[in-house]
Parts: C-alpha cells; structure tokens; sequence
C-alpha cells in the first residue's frame, strides 16, 4: 500500500490536471484552489525542512572541527539577517537592505561576471576552425555577436538584419526540434508517472 | 616566428583576464569611444508600442525572475518598463519568483519614486510589490484565475476592479532563464498577453514564442534594454533642460554598450590569434 497510494493519487492527478484543459469551468474551480492550498502547504513545511538541515548540518561541522570556521561565519550572517530582518523589517533603507544592498549584490554580480573571464580564456583555446560545422558556427556566433553590439551596425547596416536572419532562420529551427523533443520526452514521462511505470520519485 | 606563436600558445590566462578586466572598465570613463547610435529591434518596438497604446489605469503584471547576478543587463529594462508604466499612469504589480530578488526590486521602485517626476507614485495605490510565493508559477497562474488579489495576500486601492488575472492587460516577464516558458505553457489556456525582457544568452530560447505570436515583443539583452532607453527618451515630450535631465538619469544600459562592445572586441582578437596558431601549427606539422 505505501506504493500503491502514491501511485492512485498520481494517476487522479495528473487526468485531472489534463481534463481541466478540455472542461474549464466551474467544475473544476474548488479542486484547482484545493491543490494550490496543498502545494503551498508543502512548499513551507519544505522549507522548515529546509531550515532544520541547514542548523544540523552547521552544527556537526562546528561540533567535530569540519571547516568550523567557515560555519560559524555563515551562520551569523544567517542570524544576522533573521534578527535584523525581524526587528527592523526589509524594507529600503534597514540594516537587512543595507546588508542585501552592499554585502549580497557585489557578490552575486561577482560571482556570475567571472563568467565572462573565462569564456574570453575558453574561446581562445578551443574557439577553432577545425572542421566546415565549426566554421560555420564561429561566422555565425561573430555575425551575432556584431549584430549585438553598436559597433556591427556602424561598420554596415545590413550586419543587425543578418543577425536576425540566423536568429530567425537556422536558430529557431534548431531550437523547435529540441523544444518539441523535449515536449515529447515530458508527455512520455507524464504517461509513465500516471500509469505507475515510472517510480522514482517515489524513491523506488 | 615559431618563437611568436611559441609565446602565444604559453600566454597565461591572467593576461586574458587582465585585457578583458581592462575593456570592460576602460569604457566606462571613456563612453564615446564607439559610435552609440543603432537602429531599434522590432521586438523592442513592439514592447514600447503595446505599453503606450495602454488605457489610464490599466493593470501590468511585472514577474521579476531575476537576481544581482543579471542586473547589469535586465535592471535597465525593467526600470525604464516600470517608468513608462508610471509616465502613462499604469498600475503596476510586481510579483518575485525568486526570493533573492525582492530587495532588488523594491530598491529599485524606491529609488524611482525618489525622482522629481515619480515623487506622487504611491505604494498601494500605483505600483505593489506582490513579494514571493513558494508556489509553482502553473499554481499560482491557476490560482490568480480563480481570486487575484488573495492569491497574495495584499490589500491596496491597486487592486480595485481587478478579480482575476483576465483583469490585467499586460505582463512582462524578466529572466535570464527558461522561466518565461512557465506562462507560455498556460498562455493557450488562458490566453494572457504577454512580453520578455530576457538576457542575451538566453533571448534565441525564446525566438520561437515571437516568431508564434506568443510573446507581443521581447527586450533582448543589453542592447535591448539600451534600444528601450532610447526609445523612451525619444518620445519624451520636454523641455531641452529636462530633456539631459532624463537623459543623465535614463543611461544605465547605455553606459555599458561601449564596455561591451570593447571586450566583444578583445574576444574576436584571441579567437582570431587562436585560429591563427592552429592554422600555422597543422601547416608546420604537415611540412615537417
């Protein structure tokens, strides 16, 4: 029974789900809002769930000298923000804002502008014209890149409507069959699920 | 001229790093160092027409999908959206599907509302930040259907006349990710309009949504959002003083397009020195 419930409620579901799409109305209004409640419901316990690994998981590392430093420091900021946020509020202009504004938005923006560092150090050692496909795609990604940037359009006028010729043409068609392979793989799995073939997620 | 390429193919990184670093802050006190002037995308238009053909008192839904990590390109878009909504008296509801992108957000509409111009904006009355929902975006679409404004729990004179999202008359979505495709999946169902303003990497994910008619129109990437500030400020109808006044305070996207033009720059010299020791390299080899 511990599978077979799981199994029954995913097959209800999910023929709810997709007969809501063909009968929309109010037959289905109560039990749309009644899933919604539910999902909201787990979301927060999950994410007391959340909460309660990452105290465990700092703990036994300050408790046993794993990398102590580093979790005493992450979590006083984590306290840190909680109690400012709860006395003062996260509004702009409170010490949770002043902390948000000029101690998490510098790193975050850091973090991710490293990427283009190593995208410049990436393109130089392996952008190369090894074969017809690779010169096609290194034509194509400096077309687009120009087409991009102001500089392309002044150096001629037809460079931004041939980037969005590629844009248009070759990139969408390539990007509709990945898309409406992807879609099918998730309708397949969607019939799996429904029908109890597929059982990882119920940890099986 | 094998010492050459010899030297080249040991270059260490940090040089890369150092010249990239170097052109993307040298830009920045030298802003005309490349010709500024570009033509503006039909996507851009589209978003520009669609929210200045809105009615006084209409509803946009603002979804801010977006963290510090993408601001550089993706803040510009959604300030200058949020000052168009608020030059044609629009009201404007932001929801957050990212937890760590609300102070981002309110930062933002605090900083506006500081200006001249938007000093009368009001919360609750013309902009609400909607906040976070730990919902699915499919939930909370189905829930907004069924009751908008409890939904979120917020109460405001912004929400008079407005039941269901069927109420609202635009919605823009702003990511740097696959999020946008969360709405265009419940677009056929419910048949919501809507527009992007996306980051370049991933605006091509997008292209088919346009080319469909599912999106009205995208802002795409840093020139996107550089076209956009040019646009509102084209059609600005003022004074010439106010005129550099709105210019001086409507340039963050603007300001970037040099830098950006500058390391794009950089990168096609490494990829052409790149080509060139492999070419010179195979041609070595077969002689030898």
């Amino acid at each position: 029974m511990k599978k077979e419930i799981p199994i029954l409620i995913g097959f209800f579901a999910t023929i709810g789900w997709y007969l809501e799409f063909f009968f929309a109305g109010t037959f289905f209004e109560n039990w749309k809002m009644f899933f919604t409640t539910g999902f909201r419901s787990v979301a927060i316990v999950g994410l007391l769930v959340g909460v309660v690994n990452v105290l465990r998981v700092n703990y036994s590392r300050i408790k046993y000298n794993n990398d102590r430093w580093f979790s005493v420091y992450q979590m006083s900021i984590i306290f840190l923000m909680v109690i400012l946020a709860s006395l003062r509020g996260v509004s702009p202009g409170t010490p949770f804002d002043a902390m948000y504004t000029f101690g998490f938005i510098p790193l975050d923006a850091t973090v991710f502008s490293l990427l283009a560092f190593y995208v410049a150090s990436a393109s130089y050692r392996s952008f190369k014209i090894k074969s017809i496909e690779s010169a096609f795609l290194l034509v194509a990604a400096i077309l687009i890149m120009l087409s991009k940037m102001p500089l392309g359009e002044a150096m001629w006028s037809k460079i931004p409507a041939i980037g969005e010729w590629i844009m248009d043409g070759p990139t969408s068609a390539g990007k509709r069959a990945i898309l409406f392979g992807a879609y099918l793989g998730g309708l397949t799995m969607m019939i799996r699920i429904a029908f109890g073939l597929e059982k990882s997620h119920l940890s099986d | 001229m094998e010492k050459l390429v010899d030297i080249l193919k040991k270059l260490d990184r940090r040089w890369i790093f150092l010249l990239i670093f170097l052109s993307c802050i040298i830009p920045f006190w030298f802003p005309t160092l490349f010709k500024q002037e570009f033509s503006t995308s039909k996507e851009t238009q589209r978003v520009y027409d669609i929210i200045e053909g809105l009615d006084e008192g209409d509803a946009v839904f603002i979804d801010w999908a977006f963290n510090p990590t993408l601001q550089a390109e993706l803040l510009p878009m959604a300030e200058q959206t949020i000052k168009q909504c608020f030059d044609n008296k629009l009201r404007v509801f932001i929801y957050y599907p990212d937890l760590t992108a609300i102070s981002l957000g309110e930062n933002l509409v605090a900083n506006i509302v500081k200006e001249e111009k938007y000093s009368k904006m009001e919360k609750g009355v013309d902009y609400i930040h909607l906040g976070y929902l730990p919902i699915s975006i499919d939930m909370m679409i189905f829930s907004m259907y069924s009751d908008f404004k409890s939904t979120f729990g917020k109460e405001g004179k912004i929400f008079k006349g407005i039941k269901t999202f069927n109420d609202i008359k635009y919605m823009m979505s702003f990511a740097g990710s696959a999020h946008p495709e969360y709405y265009l999946l419940l677009q056929r169902r419910f048949g919501f309009r809507m527009g992007a303003g996306v980051t370049a990497v991933t605006g091509p994910d997008f292209i088919p949504y346009l080319q469909t008619g599912q999106l009205d129109g995208m802002l795409f990437g840093l020139k996107g959002a550089a076209e956009y500030e040019n646009l509102r400020l084209k059609n600005l109808d003022v004074s010439e003083e106010q005129y550099k006044k709105e210019k001086k305070l409507n340039q963050k996207a603007n300001a970037g397009m040099a830098s950006l033009t500058l390391s794009h720059l950089i990168m096609f010299a490494f990829i052409g020195i790149g080509n060139f020791i492999y070419f010179y390299e195979r041609k070595y080899k077969k002689s030898n």
